[in-house]
């Protein structure tokens, strides 16, 4: 006798459960996986995440004192600043990004902690940011992450021998290798 | 560099088995995913290679690939348009619409103003001007009341205008993608950033608006004949033209938006952000109409806002783990293959963002721009400056029509739904026109017109003029003949669809000899690269095009 095919019907809300995030009922990945691995939830947490995310990009610059860094078309017009940057550096736009996410390395990769805060590449902005004031924010996140130990020590030595440092920080960053290695320089 | 080798091969794999529809899941959840494996397994080798400080500055590494001016610019628009939804603004539109095509213009000058109105208004995303005008367009059809275009024109119009509107990010000056190209050129042309890309991008997109009407009309038409459940008027059917009134608030809202633009647009007021004032109009607009809060609401259309978040994201994660460093490293490794050289490599590059259309050209522009300024005097040195601007701008203008044939979630998706029909139906117009015709034209229009102005003014400009206008011409003819040959043999089939491969494959090559000779000059071996890596391009492009359209699978 042929087996009658039974039709399989996902069971995909359990509407007894209590709810623990948006769309989400508390339990459900634990009972019923079969229906919910890859299926709505997946999508919701996804959207979720996308969602915070998107939030999280907007709420840390304001809090972190660069909350002009939202403004920021991204479109490097700053890059024309050339040669009237003292400190030679070449993109701009990346600090500021930089500063607003708070990527450090990132800031000091592209020359961040050797500006000079003199304001040559303010005029190139087509939306007018404060960026020597940008830039300032970012340089003392970076101290302030490099002195809790968010930076990796490699990384930082290496921005040090490639003199990607300026002068008024120097002193501090020796000084911090040295009591990393304990004392010896 | 092993490590952006895996990330990267994941993130082309998700994003062509997502295209293919091999992975059926909505392209944000895809991305999200991507984006967590990448970091996974970032985590696991630079835990391993830097400690665990390096796997804490993962996250902040990939939040720095959201761009958030297009996403706040396009959230401003689309309340704009919401407000002037709700406040009769369209039904105003639609009454100088019915007066215009009463005017000298005509109904198909009206038609051709309203095309490219989105490249006129230049918004740093097409998708605003998109949202609030293609129901606007629906409306000249029988179903929309206003009786003035049969299905066939309907089709011709909603698809000419989609591919307006998603070009359009490429020239605005308020925050536009193409701005990134101009910023990076800005390091050797002192006024790039005066907008040394909009101009031959604005001349490749305003063509290419008038070729992909045809090719819908002439071959997507008979490719794909049942997909389409617009319907013309029926027989017997009183011709009733509905003539559109709108209330006062309406003008009046109206007159905000267009002021709004020319204040986002020319900023006489100085250096104002685009989303300040789209607000501050759409703020205007809601107490002039007397608008709720729910009709604003109604206006913002979250699934581009998160599909581009989600890009940015994943690109975030390629770039935190070395994907795109990688990328540099394959082309510059294709650019030593004797057959393809540095001009077929770019061929392939240049059309790069049509070959994998995400849902906004943003995702991969951010990081592709840099990689392509690498190949000038900055890193490899593959370009002069002025080759660099040839390239970047056919790079550019590929890149901002990407999102417009994508089918995970691309702007053209917005036209394909005004159209009623299944998507993919103007896949085949969009990826043909922008790969062999705006392409082309961006480039030339750059070499022979624009790199004058802008690196040495006055320079040979009459002889400049007479060569751009010879490529312009020959383009053009090589496009409409290769519409006219496929649309001769357009039909439903297998047989049909490979002769439209064929079609695609010889213009592609073409398209890369154009850039080849644009970019190195009068030089047969580079031309002869560059119509190589142009056919493999196209090859992959054609292959892209459905041969049939099928309804979308659940995708749970």
């Amino acid at each position: 006798m042929a087996r009658e095919k039974r039709k399989y019907t996902p069971k995909r809300e359990d509407g007894t459960q209590p709810i623990g995030l948006p769309g989400i009922r508390r339990l459900q990945f634990f009972t019923n996986l079969r229906d919910r691995a890859l299926t709505k939830n997946l999508n919701r947490l996804a959207m979720l995440g996308i969602g915070a995310s998107l939030a999280l990009d907007v709420a840390k610059p304001v809090a972190t004192g660069v909350p002009q860094t939202i403004f920021c078309y991204e479109c490097r017009a700053c890059y024309a600043t050339q040669d009237k940057c003292p400190a030679a550096i070449a993109y701009q736009a990346e600090l500021i990004v930089a500063a607003r996410v708070g990527d450090h390395w990132r800031f000091i990769k592209n020359g961040g902690m050797k500006c000079l805060r003199c304001g040559g590449c303010v005029s190139f902005c087509v939306v007018n940011l404060d960026l020597p004031r940008i830039f300032s924010r970012g340089q003392q996140r970076v101290m302030e992450a490099m002195e809790q130990g968010r930076i990796p020590r490699r990384r930082i030595r290496r921005a040090l021998e490639e003199g990607l440092f300026g002068r008024e920080f120097i002193d501090r960053v020796v000084a911090w290798l040295d009591k990393q290695n304990g004392g010896r320089a | 560099m092993i490590l952006g080798y895996v990330t990267l091969t994941i993130f082309l794999a998700a994003m062509v088995l997502t295209l293919l529809r091999k992975i059926n899941l909505p392209v944000q959840t895809v991305l999200v995913l991507v984006t967590l494996v990448c970091l996974a397994i970032g985590a696991i080798v630079k835990g391993f290679t830097e400690g665990a400080a390096a796997i804490l500055t993962l996250p902040n590494e990939m939040m720095g690939g959201i761009i958030l001016h297009p996403v706040t610019a396009l959230l401003a628009g689309l309340f704009l348009a919401g407000a002037l939804n709700a406040s009769g603004g369209f039904e105003a539109f639609k009454v100088l619409i019915a007066k215009l095509q009463k005017s000298p213009l005509g109904l198909a000058g009206t038609f051709v103003v309203l095309i490219n109105f989105p490249m006129i208004t230049s918004l740093p995303c097409g998708r605003i001007m998109a949202a609030a005008l293609l129901p606007l367009l629906f409306a000249f059809g029988s179903e929309g009341g206003m009786n003035l275009l049969t299905k066939s024109q309907l089709i011709v119009l909603i698809g000419a205008f989609a591919r307006n509107a998603f070009g359009s990010c490429g020239p605005s000056p308020i925050g536009g993608v193409g701005q990134i190209g101009e910023g990076f050129l800005g390091s050797h042309f002192p006024t790039a950033a005066d907008g040394i890309l909009r101009a031959p991008q604005a001349f490749s997109l305003m063509i290419g608006t008038a070729l992909t009407a045809l090719f819908l009309k002439m071959i997507s038409r008979r490719l794909y004949p049942d997909s389409c459940s617009l319907r013309d008027k029926r027989e017997g059917e009183v011709d009733a033209i509905v003539v559109p009134q709108a209330p006062l608030a309406g003008y009046a809202s109206l007159v905000i938006f267009v002021a709004a633009l020319i204040v986002a647009i020319f900023q006489p007021f100085g250096k104002v952000p685009v989303q300040t004032v789209l607000v501050i109009a759409a703020i205007a607009i809601i107490l002039i109409g007397r608008a709720g809060i729910e009709a604003l609401m109604a206006g913002i259309i979250l699934l581009p806002v998160s599909a581009m978040v989600a890009g940015f994201m994943a690109a975030g994660a390629l770039a935190a783990t070395n994907g795109f460093d990688a990328l540099g490293q394959v082309l510059g490794l294709l650019a030593k293959v004797p057959v393809l050289g540095v001009a077929g490599m770019l061929a392939i590059f240049v059309q790069i963002q049509t070959m994998i259309p995400l849902s906004c050209s943003r995702i991969l522009t951010a990081a592709l721009v840099p990689v392509l300024f690498l190949f000038g005097p900055a890193a490899y040195g593959f370009l002069t400056w002025e080759q660099l601007a040839v390239v970047m701008a056919a790079y550019i203008i590929n890149a901002t029509t990407s999102c417009g044939p994508s089918p995970l979630g691309g702007g053209g998706m917005m036209g394909e739904g005004q159209m009623r029909v299944e998507s993919g139906y103007i896949k085949g117009a969009y990826t043909f026109t922008v790969m062999a015709a705006m392409t082309p034209l961006a480039a030339v229009y750059m070499k022979f017109l624009n790199l004058v102005n802008f690196a040495a003014p006055g320079e040979a400009l009459t002889a400049n003029i007479g060569a751009l206008g010879g490529f312009v011409v020959l383009i053009v003819a090589i496009n409409l003949l290769a519409i006219r040959l496929m649309a001769r043999l357009a039909a439903p089939g297998d047989k049909p669809y490979f002769t439209q491969v064929g079609g695609f494959l010889a213009t592609g090559m073409f398209a890369g000899m154009v850039l080849a000779l644009s970019t190195f000059g009068l030089h047969v071996i580079p031309a002869l690269q560059g119509a190589f890596g142009g056919l493999l391009a196209a090859l992959w492009i054609a292959f892209m095009v459905p041969k049939k359209l099928e309804p979308e699978p659940a995708p749970f």
